[in-house]
């Protein structure tokens, strides 16, 4: 066992490039409780066409992750405590740059990754599209906001102002009018014939019939599995280089969800698109993961391979975890449910968030907080079972130890 | 089901609702006394009395003297007005336009004011522009129309001096041809710049004092509405897909708060006309209301009734027309039947 202190996990096994980098990312919540520690340094590493699962129970942090890589954690109340996270984009990495910081880049900055190389899939597709406007128009924004030279293209190069502002979603009133007579109109009946091809075309991706069709009609009229690739064929619509996929078929009946696993996983293999899957399905993450990071509380617990992490679990609670999850392994009444609650993460002292529900928890626990520890080539974990005595300034038996049950 | 279709339905159900109306009307008139009240004096005997009452057919079952009433109605005569000593139809045209210019001012002013300051308040919420106007939208629905108009009054006409009361200046508004008898529009068609700058001066106040507290209504009313719709979940999918925050909150989030608050708007439509009242008579303005409060001191029915009938029909359609702006906004509408 090789315990070597990591900063985060960006050391380990950098086989791949990578996409993006979060290291000890902290997002906290301003209350009149105090400050909720809702991410408290998370690191972890996504490579460059990979799906890397994140999975942990309702309110371990892991949606929060996730939206923080868009900047969506609306600030108040969020905070950005500290730490970073890095994005290498396609367009960069070809040109050779160095990564960008999505939490200190420019908002313009922002608003060209959001949608064209970072896209995010929502949990309810119901609440995600506007009721009020059609799929067409809803999914020829992405285009308008990020392919308006494609969109220009059969102008040529020399496309009046006022269609360019059009096709950059940057018409005024006046202009607006404008564009609906005549020396204008069929210009931009030719700029609205072009966004409706690369619709329909998005749409076909993800074998929506008709596609021309869909795009005339409103979100109520659609059925939730409709929608959901409404969303898919909307995230996807300019080849992202990140994929954040937040419970995509949580809200969708079971027969459904099969068929959506299976398009976003065609598709993301087709394109070589990056996934970061959130879930709180452990057999599900197992399914579509290639690697998978358990968070807790607040905090990354273990990471590292899905098979390795599947077949030999270091941290007590991914231990717990699976012992609470049915599977063919597990005998008939052998399902164990974890003690106690998660802990409330109002301005939390130094130590694992784990300790109050771990069977094998030693005073070291509730006092330290536990290292990242690489624990094999590609498999990480906070747990102070697998720390260093010496480190940590006590004797070894006050060390935790899987052979002693202390509750 | 298609938008017009849609139309078609509603507007179908309209005649049903204005013979209702008009029963309402024609009842609860009658229940308020005599309708030739207006012209008995004591001196009368009761032989008198009887003459008059046959006269008018008022010893007929009730059914026919409502069906003698609203045939009156359909071919355009309302009665005689006692207050203004003429027939109502005669009389009603020029008051009406009077108070229509009132209140469409006044509603104009309430609505676009509205709807920017409840914006402007939903998009900061809970910062300083959202508490500053709280305190204008509380105290502007709570201060009484007449006390508000008598401050202005005494404030912008008596000291200041800044702006006229009464409807506009004899000697300008002779000087230009009237067709519509609405003097900012007549006074644009005449091109004469004076008597538009007349119109508007004159209009300010009454329309400030009669638009306040609907303002302040549309205005709480979009602040609450934007504030819930900026927290749902396609407000953050319009924001992941690369949407600048102009767009996310115009094409997105007001769009979808405008719904709950045409609504209100539809409904304080009412509440502007029963404004008109007071504003009328404390800005000499010659308007409905001022008729209308005259015709109820007197007991003059045949106005009363061609008055209630006329803003009924008024709310009926402007509410018919919110319904319709309302399935365009939002075509979850149309499906419902």
């Amino acid at each position: 066992m090789t315990s070597t202190a990591a900063a985060g996990v960006s050391a380990e096994g950098a086989t791949r490039a990578l996409v993006a980098s979060v290291q000890d990312l902290s997002i906290h919540f301003k209350t009149k409780a105090g400050m909720v520690h809702a991410v408290d340094g998370v690191s972890f590493d996504i490579r460059d066409g990979e799906t890397l699962g994140l999975v942990g129970e309702t309110g371990c942090g892991k949606s929060v992750t996730a939206r923080s890589f868009m900047r969506l954690v609306a600030s108040p109340p969020g905070v950005y405590a500290g730490g970073k996270i890095d994005f290498w984009s396609s367009e960069t990495r070809a040109a050779g740059g160095g990564p960008v910081n999505l939490l200190t880049i420019a908002d313009d900055e922002m608003l060209d990754i959001r949608g064209n190389r970072i896209a995010m899939i929502f949990q309810d597709p119901g609440k995600a599209l506007n009721p009020a406007l059609s799929i067409g128009n809803q999914l020829a924004e992405v285009f308008y906001q990020h392919r308006s030279d494609e969109l220009l293209e059969p102008l040529g190069p020399n496309a009046p102002v006022i269609i360019r502002r059009a096709a950059n979603q940057e018409s005024g009133k006046v202009e607006r009018v404008l564009l609906k007579l005549p020396p204008l109109r069929s210009k931009a009946a030719k700029v609205r014939e072009e966004v409706e091809d690369h619709v329909a075309a998005a749409l076909a991706e993800t074998q929506i019939p008709n596609p021309r069709k869909i795009m005339d009609r409103y979100p109520h009229e659609l059925s939730g599995g409709m929608k959901q690739r409404v969303l898919i064929a909307q995230a996807l619509a300019c080849n992202p280089d990140l994929l954040i996929a937040d419970e995509p078929t949580t809200a969708l009946d079971v027969t459904i969800q099969a068929r959506i696993l299976n398009l976003i996983r065609e598709l993301q293999q087709r394109r070589r698109t990056s996934v970061l899957y959130i879930s709180h399905d452990l057999s599900l993450v197992r399914e579509i993961s290639d690697r998978v990071a358990v968070m807790y509380a607040g905090r990354i617990a273990e990471i590292g391979r899905t098979d390795d992490v599947f077949r030999q679990p270091l941290h007590p609670y991914t231990r717990s975890l699976m012992a609470a999850v049915p599977s063919s392994r597990n005998k008939r009444g052998e399902l164990a449910a974890i003690e106690g609650t998660v802990p409330e993460l109002i301005d939390p002292q130094p130590s694992c968030r784990f300790h109050t529900r771990c069977p094998y928890a030693a005073g070291v626990c509730g006092e330290v907080d536990p290292r990242f520890l690489r624990h094999d080539f590609d498999h990480g974990v906070a747990c102070h079972i697998y720390d260093e005595p010496a480190e940590l300034g006590i004797r070894p038996d006050e060390l935790p130890s899987y052979e002693r049950r202390t509750r | 089901m298609q938008i017009r279709d849609y139309l078609i339905r509603r507007l179908m159900v309209l005649p049903i609702l204005l013979i209702g109306v008009s029963i309402i009307v024609f009842a609860l008139t009658r229940v308020g006394g005599s309708p030739i009240g207006i012209y008995m004096s004591h001196e009368m005997t009761p032989e008198e009395v009887e003459e008059l009452e046959d006269r008018y057919g008022l010893n007929d079952p009730l059914p026919v003297q409502y069906f003698a009433w609203a045939g009156g109605v359909l071919r355009g005569d309302l009665g005689w007005s006692g207050v203004a000593v003429a027939p109502v139809t005669q009389v009603f045209r020029g008051k009406l336009a009077a108070t229509m210019e009132l209140a469409t001012a006044a509603g104009l002013v309430a609505v676009t004011l509205g709807i920017t300051l409840g914006t402007f308040a939903g998009a900061r919420r809970d910062r300083l522009p959202d508490h500053l106007t709280r305190v204008f939208s509380v105290s502007g629905s709570s201060m009484p129309d007449f006390w508000f108009a008598i401050v202005l009054l005494i404030v912008f006409w008596v000291y200041l001096g800044w702006f006229p009361v009464g409807r506009s200046d004899p000697a300008i508004w002779a000087s230009i041809a009237h067709p519509t008898g609405l003097y900012t529009i007549d006074s644009l068609m005449a091109g004469s710049w004076q008597a538009f700058r007349d119109a508007i001066w004159h209009l300010v106040l009454p329309a400030i004092t009669l638009g306040l507290a609907t303002t302040a209504i549309i205005t709480r009313m979009m602040r609450s509405s934007l504030v819930e719709e900026l927290n749902e979940d396609y407000v953050d999918a319009a924001r992941a897909k690369g949407l600048p925050e102009r767009l996310v909150l115009k094409r997105h989030a007001r769009r979808n708060a405008l719904i709950p608050t045409m609504t209100v708007i539809g409904l304080s439509f009412g509440f502007l006309l029963q404004g008109t009242v007071v504003v009328e008579i404390i800005y000499q303005w010659p308007g409905l209301g001022r008729w209308l409060a005259d015709a109820v001191l007197r007991g003059d029915q045949a106005t009363i009734m061609a008055y209630v009938l006329f803003t009924s029909v008024l709310f009926l359609t402007v509410n018919l027309a919110v319904d319709i702006i309302y399935a365009y906004l939002d075509r979850r509408v149309v499906l419902g039947s």
